[in-house]
């Protein structure tokens, strides 16, 4: 399935420049997928996780949804780095992985607390900031 | 020593912990522990200080560096000359003091905050006199805020929300702005500067080398900028007039240690900063705009003091005289010769220990009667003897008597006001005498004369009311409720007497104890600023030390000679 | 730390105790000075002058701590004081009369810069300088302070505990100050003795601290005498920048030579006028003259003891010394500018609180206005070139107004606080107070000037000068002369007023509302607001105190010593004693050479260097021929006759009008004379308002703009801050109603079309 999305992104004109240098230096494995097809996983990831967020009301929910953005922008990066050959979007990845861990750990815990308080998971619930 | 430097920054931050994990009622103890073996490391390091230096005070001591992002330019290091050395001892022996003062005034259950944060505060106050690295020396110098933030937001009186915010924003907005003009300052020696060790990043924020280089390589137009921005943060932290109307509001609402800190060792730091960056970085514009920030602290001394008057909140009173005391200091500050910023230097330290002196009395007053309102209370001299002593004898080291501290600090930056410039004695054959170089002059010495007796005006009539007269209480009070001593018990009075005893140590021996330690450094910052202004080029573009007399030179030994003639071409004459 | 502390300890000691050489520490001002200083030895014992009651101040401390309950801290007291005395005397003796000494006990304020040279280092040691003028001065000030301390001893007795160490342990203090004050070595020395003694001076006068009239004098004092101190230190720092120097004796050095320390022409400067104004300032102030003397009669509220010493015989001569000290910077002058207004401002003063004492009813406060006029003769005296005159009169005023304040404090003692002379009367007939009115007779013939009297003599050598010197050297001295001489007359008759009214006369008296004279007493509070219904109540169980031992003998010592101080007169090389010791000090100047600037230097050069210049003298009448006359006749000759038939005719009005023929205690034949003299009596009476008008043209004033200060803080300045808080806060809150709604995912849609919107703006700017 996968194989198809990437054939089908790689049809689409207005997505085919790719510099022959950069080209040249992926390895064979990765000759059919240009970045462009990362690049479109990473925009349909962040629309998907946008769209969850903005339409859920289930905190876990939308939680899921922003790691999913996250995810979103940390492939968009690794992507551009493997693309310059240079590695500091993947350093940053990592950092943002491990900063991503301690966070879901903290959002997790934060949200058992919130489901005690009001028995519910309902994102509505919580209007505190009005005003 | 340079180990003792980093415990005494460690130290506190440990002990906050203990704080934090053992049970509250412990939590003062713990306190007094650690503020106590911080204390006697800074006696060591003094001791050790200036038996070291001998006769060379100025050099840095204790200098130790830790690289943290070496590409970034980036290093943790510290070192104290004798200035920053006799800063930290003031800041850590007001640490106990500070901890002795809040002894029955918290509550147990929140004890553990307090003195946690109390511990904190203290160790970002040693870390900015020690820092050596710009980036240390910032992250310090905000980090401050915080601890200060807690104490004034949660252990202040009515109005300490508001007033804890204002202090918190006023005075961070302030400091960014002058981030901003320190890191244009590093910026410019970063790509300017030939010959500056920039380290392997090509950015450096090294003290030392910034105020070595940034002064030759920004234009003086940059000068004026970077100067302005400076000033943004630290005339705010001083408080100079006009930005001194979050002082009062915060020291009436910080609880007693936090307003002794507060006035102790927080405003020195802005007029520290100015000693350690405005000045080496800017010195042209320092020069050129000196008798402006004269007049603005002149003003502040005799508009604060003035204020003073008719205040009858003890408290408020003590606070804006404050900002009249400092404004002295500023303008010793920039009268940029030796007997200003001698007296500058002392007027940090004497401030510190006779105004936090004050605050600790009030406090005392106020852990018994519960107002600070004058009406309200009065002639206390029948009832609290010792407390009646300790309050003249604070008061008059305030306002100036010779024979206490306050009075060598004070003629000094009058002095250094009035002989900054002299132009009678001036005499081109003759050169000069009795007077300096510098960009202020007699008047701005005759005029901060006149906050001499404002000073006596405004605390003799608090004194009047407060000490002397037939005694009036509060309605309601009653003294077998209180778990207090009527009069000063042995832990207040332990508390004051290391303050009385310095106030009268710096008072008769002033030459011994403090100019001696500090003139070496000082001598030598003003020979480069006077270096640095008569290399200067002058708006039209020629040298100024052409421009003043042909024939000298620009180089230090000769400075006396030929930089006067120059400073009246490049300065704003009063 | 170790360091430091090692330092001043072996200062403190090697000076102190082991006493640096005196030549070593007169070759290391040489070069300011040309050698020539007599290596006296006495400088150990020179330094223990001020160190012995500085450590009784500490003693009484101690004792305040143990809350001594006895007279241990006056005795204390005393004794010290009278070893520092003794000290003072053994000085004295063992001087060789000419050469200063000097003891540099420590570095005090010190500071370097630049190459070095003149005028680039500050220097004031704590240290001491003794001539001819420090020595006059605290040969008085120990000697009077251990007669009064004495004194105060049994009048403070009431008090004894905290009270009593309080007031003796300010009273030690300020025996050191004015040591300090006396005896330093420089300007700043000078200095720390003159906030010194003013300190201890408000301390003093709000002794009675629950009488709010007491805490508001001492304030009253210590303001007034900053407005002073300013010109004082301005006046210091004017010198350091003209001369380079702060010390005695570089100063006069430099001075002498005529040129400011960087070589210009002294007489081309506008500080040889400018510096001896300010330093003026500074004198009037303390001295209470001119514009400065309200607060001597408020400082009456003070303990007697108190008045009698620091506020008549040794503070308020502090401007006295100080115009002395620094005379040669006044002559230096060849237009004498500072000199004729320390002459006019004197007279005017002399002139101005006379007429006030003479309407007045409060014998204490008579007497504080009479030591302002008194002060305005010693001024006068130094305006007109009488130096020796001025500082004789110092040196005589000082005990016999002493004798009078402290006669008046046996009254007060004696009659519960009473002080009306409308009601006391005939002393001299109650059991117990014929000491006190023999002393207070003495006392009022000095002041009066009565013929052969010590105040007779040294008021004369100063009136006799206002002839000598001409009105053109001093501008019109002659006419304030004629001002002085009227004065005298003046003096006599209200001096005598309070002694024909009070000590002789019918026997009356009623007490005062002040039974116990404490301060720390619980009762206190009572006595001030029942005081009216008091009086006649007390009056028929009332039984006078009549002092005792300590009072009495106090009374007669100093009695004795006014009548001796005349005999000072007749003793010595240059016109009395005080003369020689004039002579051999920095007040000393050749008046044959006033006017003539580089000779005038020159002789004053020579008295410092201890020369043996004897080519004139302040008092030199009978050396040259050439001088002034009055009516004709040489003032050095008839001044004696002239003054003397003043002073009788002021007696004898006073007599006429208040003994003669008096029946009761409250009125005299004055009052229909004071009837007729509406209103100027009730003016004098009420100090020609001049009280009022200081407040109405300055406090008042002053407190309106500090008001405005205040709000203009509140209000303009930091609402510029608060606007910078204020208007997002009340922006936002004009909105939040509509966007606040503080459901979450409102936020996240605005946010995900407000990133919507800077997209398009994006795309549409880059296609």
């Amino acid at each position: 399935m996968i194989d198809t999305v990437l054939s089908g992104m790689s049809s689409l004109p207005s997505m085919t420049l790719v510099p022959s240098l950069a080209q040249t230096a992926f390895p064979d494995a990765m000759a059919s997928s240009t970045l462009n097809h990362y690049l479109f996983v990473s925009a349909v990831m962040f629309a998907l996780g946008l769209i969850g967020f903005v339409t859920r009301r289930n905190l876990i929910i939308m939680f899921l949804c922003t790691e999913l953005m996250f995810q979103a922008a940390g492939l968009a990066m690794i992507a551009f780095g493997r693309y310059h050959m240079n590695f500091d979007g993947q350093t940053f990845v990592i950092f943002v992985l491990t900063i991503a861990a301690a966070e879901a750990a903290m959002a997790l815990a934060l949200v058992v607390l919130l489901f005690r308080k009001r028995e519910s998971l309902d994102a509505n619930l919580w209007a505190e900031l009005k005003g | 020593m340079t180990t003792m430097l980093v415990l005494t920054i460690l130290i506190p931050l440990l002990f906050a912990v203990i704080v934090l994990v053992r049970p509250p009622e412990a939590a003062k103890f713990w306190a007094l522990g650690g503020t106590s073996v911080c204390f006697l490391l800074g006696a060591m390091i003094v001791g050790r200080f200036f038996s070291a230096a001998g006769s060379s005070t100025e050099t840095m001591q204790a200098v130790a560096s830790l690289e943290w992002l070496p590409a970034l330019g980036l290093n943790l290091s510290i070192g104290v000359d004798a200035i920053a050395v006799l800063l930290i001892a003031l800041a850590l022996l007001l640490g106990p003091i500070c901890v002795l003062a809040s002894w029955t005034a918290i509550p147990t259950d929140r004890a553990r905050l307090f003195f946690g944060w109390l511990l904190v505060l203290q160790a970002a106050m040693v870390g900015v006199f020690a820092a050596r690295d710009l980036l240390l020396f910032y992250t310090c110098f905000e980090f401050t805020l915080l601890p200060m933030f807690v104490l004034i937001n949660e252990f202040g009186s009515t109005n300490r929300k508001r007033a804890a915010t204002k202090f918190f924003l006023y005075t961070f907005t302030g400091s960014l702005i002058a981030l901003a003009g320190l890191v244009y300052a590093a910026w410019a020696v970063a790509t300017r500067a030939s010959g500056a060790d920039l380290g392997p990043g090509g950015f450096t924020l090294d003290i030392g080398v910034l105020t070595q280089y940034a002064s030759a390589v920004l234009t003086p137009g940059e000068q004026g900028l970077v100067m302005a921005a400076m000033l943004c943060g630290f005339a705010v932290k001083v408080p100079l007039f006009p930005f001194h109307t979050w002082l009062p509001l915060a020291h009436t609402e910080a609880p007693t240690a936090g307003s002794v800190l507060l006035a102790g060792v927080l405003l020195k730091l802005g007029t520290y900063a100015m000693y350690r960056f405005v000045l080496p970085l800017t010195p042209v514009a320092v020069y050129e705009y000196a008798p402006f920030i004269g007049v603005l602290a002149i003003i502040g001394i005799i508009y604060a003091g003035l204020i003073c008057w008719v205040q009858r909140d003890i408290k408020k009173l003590v606070a804006y005289s404050s900002v009249s005391h400092l404004g002295f200091c500023v303008l010793g500050l920039f009268a940029l010769n030796t007997s200003g910023i001698t007296g500058s230097v002392l007027y940090m330290l004497n401030h510190g220990l006779s105004t936090g002196a004050l605050f600790l009395l009030v406090g005392f007053m106020y852990e018994r009667y519960h107002t600070r309102d004058m009406d309200q209370i009065g002639g206390l001299a029948a009832k609290m003897p010792v407390w009646s002593f300790f309050m003249v004898f604070f008061v008059m080291a305030s306002v100036g008597l010779p024979g206490l501290n306050g009075f060598v600090s004070e003629f000094l930056c009058t002095m250094g006001a009035f002989t900054s410039y002299t132009p009678w004695t001036t005499d081109e054959l003759n050169g000069m005498v009795g007077a300096t170089w510098g960009p202020l002059g007699p008047w701005f010495g005759v005029a901060a004369g006149t906050g001499v007796i404002i000073a006596a005006i405004y605390l003799l009539y608090m004194t009047s009311k407060v000490v002397w007269g037939t005694l009036n209480e509060p309605d309601g009070h009653d003294d077998d409720h209180s778990p207090l001593p009527i009069d000063l018990g042995g832990r207040e009075i332990a508390t004051l007497l290391p303050l009385a005893a310095l106030c009268l140590v710096f008072g008769l021996f002033p030459k011994q104890t403090l100019i001696d330690a500090v003139e070496a450094p000082i001598n030598e910052q003003i020979a480069f600023i006077q270096q640095r202004v008569t290399e200067a080029p002058l708006r039209d573009g020629t040298l100024a030390a052409e421009a003043g007399s042909p024939t000298s030179k620009a180089s230090a030994s000769v400075l006396n000679e030929s930089s006067n003639a120059a400073g009246r071409n490049v300065g704003v004459k009063p | 730390m170790t360091g430091i502390t090692g330092t001043i300890l072996e200062t403190v000691l090697t000076t102190a105790f082991a006493v640096a050489d005196p030549a070593a520490e007169a070759a290391g001002h040489a070069g300011a000075h040309g050698g020539g200083h007599g290596a006296t030895s006495g400088g150990a014992l020179m330094a223990l002058i001020p160190l012995l009651p500085l450590f009784g101040a500490v003693l009484v401390g101690v004792f305040a701590c143990f809350n001594e309950k006895s007279k241990l801290p006056a005795y204390a007291t005393v004794g010290l004081l009278a070893v520092a005395f003794v000290l003072t005397l053994i000085t004295y003796l063992g001087w060789n009369g000419h050469d200063p000494i000097q003891v540099r006990l420590w570095d005090w304020i010190g500071l370097e810069w630049g190459s070095g040279g003149v005028g680039q280092t500050l220097d004031a040691g704590f240290a001491f300088y003794f001539d001819g003028l420090s020595l006059l001065w605290m040969l008085f000030v120990t000697g009077l302070a251990t007669l009064i301390g004495l004194y105060a001893s049994e009048y403070m007795e009431h008090d004894a505990g905290l009270g009593y160490c309080r007031f003796f342990g300010a009273f030690n203090l300020f025996v050191f100050s004015m040591s300090c004050l006396v005896m330093g070595d420089n300007l700043l020395m000078l200095f720390l003795g003159w906030e010194g003694v003013g300190l201890c001076s408000y301390l003093l006068i709000g002794y009675y601290y629950k009488k709010k009239a007491a805490v508001d004098a001492g304030m009253k004092a210590f303001v007034v005498n900053r407005i002073g101190d300013l010109g004082l230190l301005i006046g210091t720092l004017l010198t350091f920048t003209t001369f380079g120097s702060l010390e005695f004796t570089e100063l006069f050095a430099t001075i002498g030579h005529g040129s400011t320390a960087s070589g210009a022409p002294l007489d081309a400067t506008w500080q040889v006028w400018a510096i001896p104004l300010l330093l003026m300032m500074g004198a009037f102030g303390k001295s209470a003259q001119l514009f400065f003397y309200v607060w001597l009669p408020d400082a009456m509220e003070g303990p007697t003891p108190v008045s009698a010493l620091i506020h008549a015989a040794t503070m308020v001569t502090a401007g006295v010394y100080l115009v002395a000290r620094m005379m040669p910077l006044f002559v230096a002058d060849t237009q004498l500018i500072a000199l004729s207004v320390v002459t006019w401002g004197g007279a005017i003063t002399a002139f101005w609180a006379a007429t006030i004492a003479m309407a007045q009813y409060d014998i204490k406060r008579i007497m504080g206005y009479s030591t302002i006029s008194q002060l305005g003769y010693m001024f006068f005296g130094l305006g007109v070139l009488a130096t020796t005159g001025g500082v004789f009169h110092v040196f005589t005023h000082a005990f016999f107004k002493a004798t009078l304040f402290l006669s008046c404090g046996a009254v007060m003692h004696g009659f519960a606080g009473q002080l009306d002379l409308r009601k006391l009367s005939g002393l001299w007939k109650v059991p117990g107070f014929k000491i006190v009115v023999i002393a207070m007779l003495i006392g009022c013939l000095n002041l009066a000037g009565f013929p052969f009297t010590a105040g007779y003599f040294s008021k004369d050598m100063i009136l006799a000068e206002a002839w000598v010197t001409s009105d053109s050297t001093i501008w019109g001295s002659s006419w304030a002369g004629w001002l002085m001489l009227l004065t005298a007359g003046l003096t006599a008759y209200y001096t005598f007023r309070v002694f024909f009214r009070v000590f002789v006369g019918p026997v009356e008296y009623h007490p005062g509302d002040d039974l116990h004279d404490h301060a720390d007493d619980a009762h206190g509070e009572d006595h001030a607001h029942d005081a009216g219904q008091h009086g006649d109540h007390h009056a028929d169980h009332f039984h006078p105190h009549a002092p005792k031992w300590a009072i009495n003998l106090v009374l007669v010592a100093l009695a004795g010593g006014s009548v001796l101080a005349a005999g000072l007169y007749f003793v010595g090389d240059h016109h009395g004693w005080a003369g020689d010791m004039v002579h051999a000090s920095s007040a000393h100047f050749d008046p044959a050479h006033i006017g003539d600037h580089s000779a005038a230097v020159a002789g004053v050069g020579d008295a410092v260097a201890g020369g043996e210049s004897h080519a004139g003298d302040a008092h030199a009448g009978d050396t040259h021929a050439a001088h002034g006359t009055i009516l004709g006749l040489d003032p050095h000759k008839y001044m004696y006759y002239i003054s003397a038939i003043v002073g009788f005719v002021g007696i004898g009005v006073a007599f006429v009008l208040h003994f003669a023929g008096r029946t009761e205690a409250a009125t005299s034949r004055a009052d229909s004379l004071a009837r007729a003299m509406e209103p100027v009596h009730t003016w004098a009476e009420r100090k020609w308002y001049v009280d009022e008008f200081y407040h109405f043209i300055i406090v008042t004033p002053l407190k309106v703009i500090s008001h405005l200060f205040h709000w203009f803080d509140k209000l303009v300045i930091d609402g510029i801050v608060e606007l910078f808080g204020g208007v997002p806060k009340a922006s936002s809150e004009s909105l939040s109603p509509a966007t606040q709604t503080g459901v979450l995912h409102d936020y996240a849609l605005r946010m995900v079309a407000g990133v919507a919107v800077v997209l398009v703006v994006v795309a549409i700017v880059l296609y």
